[in-house]
């Protein structure tokens, strides 16, 4: 069974600043890090083949820094990592994007199940994975916790609105991650990640995976980004008094307001 | 040894970093510190290889290690050190401890004991001090007896005492330092041997994880082939060897200590509001207790990674480099620490904030590794030997450098920097001519003027630089401002007091007065308060307030 | 553009499943007529992937014809499958508010989306919030959500009407469905709007992005329907006109069952963890020394209750034994960021604002005016706070009545 994992390197979302005057994003001394959805998939992903021996494969789209992402997949325990890097990916949206990583999955050969975290904490839109499945015409199990293997069958336990379902679908198939309550990242020790720098890992082009340039980059996306802006800054506190009676009316009147109680 | 790929240096701080977040939060540390209590669970599993294996840096790959170089080093040194210098010190002390045998071991000794470290996930000592041979080790009482059997050599009998030894009480294996009859040796001691035991923790200041024991050694015998290098004699040379990097690995301490204490100081600025608005805003709070102490320790950042550079290109020795870092970054880390619980008030103050532990803890790496007094003397003795040696060119040869750095790049603080170092070649000049060396205090200062040369020129060529180092998290604009106020400073402080060094030493100062040029360097503080102002900007947007 | 290569083994898989009947199988390979949609569904199941679809170009695409705001009706599942009815998720309403707006503004229609086993009348809701007509897929298939069914299916409807926009609730569901009809239709979908507008005819798409830190406005200029998905509690939910009824306009789709490659074994609809901690609480009322008494306190608690939030105590409440200290919250407690943090009686110290400073509304109840939790608090409340929440417990009890 041949697993792939597809990963993402992020900003840390939480380091994130702006340009107080410009708006725009400053990306200087904000560290990168693993798309922790994405860290999630590759437990997953090592759990399976602790058990059933499968080969994982890491993928990544990014630029040449994403490596890390890569090498943190195979110290993790991946038998190999790609790199898709290519100029012609800058500016990809979702669509794009999942158009090259499924030629990246065709071009690996049979893969039997992809995984995937949920979203991603720089876009967070949660498209890349369902968009990736539709164009390499597989079945797709979203917010998944949980994935067991029994012959070739997949049954894993997702998220719904209001609760959870447990599903069983045939390989191949996509998954796509989130994690459960109980969820500890695991890090590689320092051997392991010695002994990463010795996996086969491999870069590959837009030309390697035979996707083609009308479909990439800014020109292939569907969606454009209009216009960027900071979030509305934090206002002075809107001050209230009176009387206690006054006082809790008007605290109830906030709460509808801010949708936090029925109208 | 060179240092690994950046990617798999940065992946293993990654772990080291998660491994904190998950299980060293900041009440588990003032717990233990608190209690004066080691945590042995969190140092087993840094020397767990399947865990972290932090040991494993100092350990070649032949031998089951990672083959960490320098900068590697370094660069873990500063991440322990933002978490807890009691635990960095543990995880120090292993890898001196290990150094005799990366540095004097044979080839199969090396083998034996370097694979078993890693295998076994070994914690080292490095037994060296004792009541009287701290600083100068000369002194040294522990004594090692030779032991034959049929007339041949079989081992040697240790006896003495040993004091302050990290991990002294819970360390599986031992390098103790003793003076046999050829002279002073390494021998290693495991735990279990007979006459061998560690005596009770200390109850420290600081660094109060760290477990810090005497050991007595009651005629250990430990078996011949336990002599590191089995040739007698040759221990302190193999100390001295390593004095390089292991110097670099205390300034990388008083580097993530002093920055921890900045990066708290500066968050808690912007929530503190006080007057209409917040600290951080306010002049006379952030030019005094943060800014000057960003910008000492970026300037040891800048003189640690050049001087890992060169150790990891192949040069040898470095001790003087070595030395020059680790006073400067210790005492800055110290100076910072100091600031911050000023900066934090009446909550720097308790407990709850971290910052009075920072500066009970930095303490100590001005006290270990070598004293801060006894590297003034030994950066003295390094350099003066090249004054004489090039007959005052020194100095003076890397001012024209600067010169031209300057003509080039106007805006990292070389013309600063070549003033500072002018001006320090003139007080060596003097002291030489004047005989004022005679005076240990003068020898002494001259090591604190050295290092702020140094660091000055280093700083410069660093920020001159297109690209910087991973480590460093700010703009060009922010390093390029504060490697200006560094030489400035580092210029000021020299003329002035290189001046009144030698006018309180000699009969009368020559033409010293003109020649560190105090005009040039008044002239060169133009543009100081500007600066400062930038670089308290710019730490407020890298340290946004959480 | 639709291919059938060599591979094709001449399994018949396809011919069935294809809504259109497109696909017919000629001296054991599979030709497709132009009834065919591009829906892709044949792709799916073809097991030696001899169909492949090629998209036109973004720039090429004729564009004209597309017209009418769309929303997906979501209805809620229930946990016996025997399909008791189900009731429609109250974002669609929301949904259907805002639509309605941008429809006005377009001068196009209205229309629902409704895939379902049987349509209980949902018409007359759906009207009410501004439906004009709804487009009703009744198949029996239809009686749970599936990614491919459902998806087939609206395909199937969008390439017969045209939509100019599609609206989807930003649940499990809508961002599981969505994403798979936008990427086969090669069309732009954004996610998680707080904000639609009509610009030069266009759908104007607002977001936040770097976990909140920046703001983008979203367009897809060559390519429809639009799509968009918008999380819950986000649109204005307009005032309903009963008595308003969409038209029902019934589409036969064919839906195979070998769609279906997602089974549901099992539906559990509790989420069974106990109680909510204070780091994943998304309401916090929280007491200080203002609460003055334990007995006060503990009037947060109910008021905590009925809001279904969490309690959370300063230090100082904590030291003076007014509540546990599992409760703190700030420096030397618990670091929360809950969407409401609601202060009873805390003054502000330094090191509790750093624990709460993240909450996104934050209510200060204090008598001091000059309290600095002011300076962090989005509304402020001069008062006493251990009169006033009691007050606010009679009068929250009121409002549900």
């Amino acid at each position: 069974m041949h697993i792939a994992v597809c990963v993402k390197q992020v900003p840390d979302t939480t380091e994130v600043k702006i340009n107080p005057e410009t708006g725009t994003l400053i990306r200087t001394g904000v560290p990168s890090i693993i798309n922790p959805y994405d860290h999630f998939a590759l437990q997953t992903a090592m759990g399976l083949k602790k058990l059933h021996g499968c080969r994982v494969t890491v993928i990544s789209m990014g630029p040449p820094q994403a490596r890390s992402v890569v090498q943190m997949g195979m110290a993790l325990g991946a038998d190999d990592g790609v790199l898709l890097s290519d100029m012609a990916f800058a500016g990809s949206d979702t669509w794009a994007t999942s158009y090259a990583l499924a030629k990246a999955v065709k071009k690996l050969g049979k893969v039997d199940l992809i995984l995937a975290g949920m979203q991603a904490i720089d876009g967070d839109t949660a498209q890349t994975g369902p968009g990736m499945a539709q164009q390499l015409g597989i079945p797709q199990v979203s917010f998944c916790e949980k994935i067991d293997l029994d012959g070739r069958k997949l049954i894993a336990r997702r998220l719904i609105d209001g609760g959870y379902e447990i599903v069983e679908v045939k390989v191949p198939a996509l998954f796509t991650m989130i994690m459960p309550r109980d969820y500890v990242p695991v890090y590689p020790a320092f051997l392991e990640t010695h002994a990463s720098l010795k996996k086969p890992y491999y870069v590959w082009s837009a030309a390697d995976i035979g996707a083609e340039p009308r479909y990439l980059g800014l020109k292939g996306s569907p969606t454009q980004v209009a216009r960027i802006y900071p979030p509305q800054q934090r206002e002075k506190a809107a001050m209230t008094g009176g009387s206690a009676q006054e006082a809790a009316e008007k605290i109830l009147e906030i709460m509808r307001k801010e949708h936090f109680i029925a109208e | 040894m060179p240092s690994m790929d950046a990617i798999s240096r940065n992946l293993m701080l990654d772990s080291l970093k998660a491994y904190a977040r998950k299980n060293i939060s900041n009440d588990f540390i003032r717990e233990k510190d608190q209690a004066n209590e080691f945590p042995a669970k969190i140092l087993k599993d840094m020397y767990d290889h399947s865990i972290l294996g932090v040991h494993l840096l100092m350990i070649p790959e032949e031998y089951g290690g990672v083959s960490g170089g320098t900068y590697d080093i370094y660069r873990i040194c500063e991440v322990l050190a933002h978490i807890d210098l009691g635990i960095a010190t543990s995880v120090f002390a292993t890898f001196l401890g290990t150094d005799p045998l990366n540095v004097g071991g044979t080839v199969d000794q090396k083998k034996k004991w370097l694979e078993r470290i890693a295998k076994e996930n070994l914690m080292v000592a490095y037994a060296a001090t004792e009541a009287d041979a701290g600083s100068d080790l000369l002194n040294l009482r522990t004594r090692a007896e030779h032991v034959l059997k049929n007339g041949q050599l079989a081992g040697y009998r240790l006896t003495g005492n040993k004091q302050w030894i990290s991990n002294g009480g819970v360390a599986d294996l031992y390098t103790v330092l003793a003076m046999a009859p050829g002279g002073p040796c390494w021998f290693l001691v495991e735990k279990e041997m007979e006459g061998f035991s560690p005596n009770k923790h200390e109850d420290k200041h600081g660094i109060r994880l760290s477990n810090t024991a005497g050991l007595s050694l009651d005629n250990v015998f430990v078996p011949k082939e336990n002599l590191i290098g089995e040739v007698e004699g040759q221990g302190l040379v193999q100390a001295q060897a390593v004095f390089g990097y292991t110097r670099l690995m205390v300034a990388a301490f008083g580097l993530g200590a002093g920055w921890e204490a900045v990066e708290q100081a500066v968050r808690y600025s912007q929530q503190r509001i006080q007057a209409g608005g917040p600290l951080s805003d306010k002049q006379g709070y952030t030019h005094k207790l943060i800014v000057p102490h960003a910008v000492e320790l970026e300037a040891a950042r800048a003189y640690i990674e050049e001087t890992a550079y060169r150790l990891d290109g192949g040069e040898h020795g470095l001790q003087t480099e070595g030395a020059i870092a680790k006073y400067s970054a210790s005492e800055s880390g110290n100076r910072a620490a100091e600031d911050a619980i000023q900066a934090l008030g009446g909550y720097g103050y308790t407990h709850d904030f971290p910052v009075e532990k920072i500066k009970r803890d930095v303490k100590i790496t001005c006290i270990y590794e070598g004293t801060s007094e006894v590297l003034e003397m030994t950066i003295y003795r390094g350099r003066w030997q090249e004054h004489l040696k090039t007959r005052g060119r020194y100095y003076a040869d890397i001012a024209d450098k600067m010169d031209c750095l300057h003509a080039a790049n106007p805006d990292v603080g070389a013309g600063a920097a070549a003033l500072a170092l002018r001006a320090l070649a003139a007080v060596m000049e003097e002291c030489r001519l004047a005989k004022l060396t005679r005076h240990q205090a003068v020898t002494f200062k001259l090591g604190g003027l050295i290092s702020l040369a140094e660091l000055a020129y280093v700083f410069a060529q660093a920020a001159a630089k297109d690209k910087y180092s991973e480590s460093v998290r700010f703009d060009v604009q922010a390093w390029r401002a504060m490697a200006r106020v560094y030489a400035r400073g580092a210029a000021l402080r020299i003329a002035a007091e290189g001046l009144a060094l030698v006018t309180g030493a000699a009969d009368g100062a020559g033409g010293l007065a003109a020649a560190v040029d105090m005009d040039a360097v008044q002239a060169a503080q133009k543009g100081m308060m500007a600066d400062m102002d930038l670089v308290a900007a710019k730490l407020k947007q890298t340290f946004k307030a959480k | 553009m639709i291919n059938v290569s060599k591979k094709c083994i001449g399994c018949n898989k396809c011919v069935p499943v294809c809504p259109f009947a497109a696909i017919q199988l000629i001296e054991k390979k599979a030709v497709i007529n132009e009834a065919c949609t591009l829906c892709g569904a044949c792709v799916q199941v073809c097991p030696v992937t001899a169909i492949e679809i090629t998209r036109e170009e973004a720039a090429a695409r004729d564009l004209s014809g597309y017209r009418g705001v769309w929303v997906f009706v979501e209805l809620m599942e229930g946990s016996d499958k025997a399909g008791s009815p189900r009731k429609i998720r109250p974002v669609v309403f929301e949904l259907l508010s805002a639509g309605r707006r941008l429809a006005d503004e377009l001068g196009e229609e209205l229309s629902a989306v409704l895939l379902t086993d049987k349509n209980p009348g949902f018409e007359k809701e759906l009207g009410a919030y501004g439906a004009d007509k709804v487009y009703l897929v009744e198949n029996p298939e239809l009686h749970e959500y599936n990614t491919d069914i459902f998806a087939t299916a609206i395909i199937a409807l969008t390439h017969k009407h045209k939509p100019s926009a599609m609206l989807y609730g930003a649940t499990i569901m809508g961002r599981d469905l969505a994403p798979r009809v936008a990427s086969c239709l090669y069309t732009g979908l954004t996610a998680d709007c707080t904000a639609l507008a009509i610009k030069d005819g266009l759908l104007l798409q607002s977001r936040p992005a770097f976990g909140g830190n920046i703001m983008a406005d979203i367009l897809s200029p060559g390519s429809r329907p639009q799509m968009a998905t918008v999380r819950p509690n986000v649109m204005k939910l307009a005032e309903p006109i009963y008595g308003k009824v969409a038209v029902t306009v019934r589409e036969e789709i064919k839906i195979d069952k070998n769609l279906r490659r997602v089974k549901v074994l099992e539906r559990n609809l509790e989420r069974g963890n106990g109680g909510v901690k204070l780091e994943d609480a998304r309401i916090i009322v929280s007491g200080g020394r203002g609460m003055k008494t334990r007995e006060k306190f503990k009037v947060l608690e109910e008021l905590s209750r009925l809001l279904g939030g969490v309690v959370g105590a300063s230090r100082a409440a904590v030291d003076l034994g007014l509540k546990e200290k599992a409760h703190q919250v700030g420096q030397s407690g618990t670091t929360v960021s809950p969407k409401l943090y609601l202060s009873f009686g805390i003054s502000g110290a330094v090191q509790h604002i750093v624990g709460m400073k993240a909450s996104d509304v934050i209510v200060a109840v204090n008598k001091d005016p000059n309290a600095p939790i002011f300076s962090v608090a989005k509304y402020g409340v001069v008062g006493d706070a251990h009169e006033i929440a009691p007050k606010l417990i009679e009068a929250l009890k009121k409002s549900k009545a």
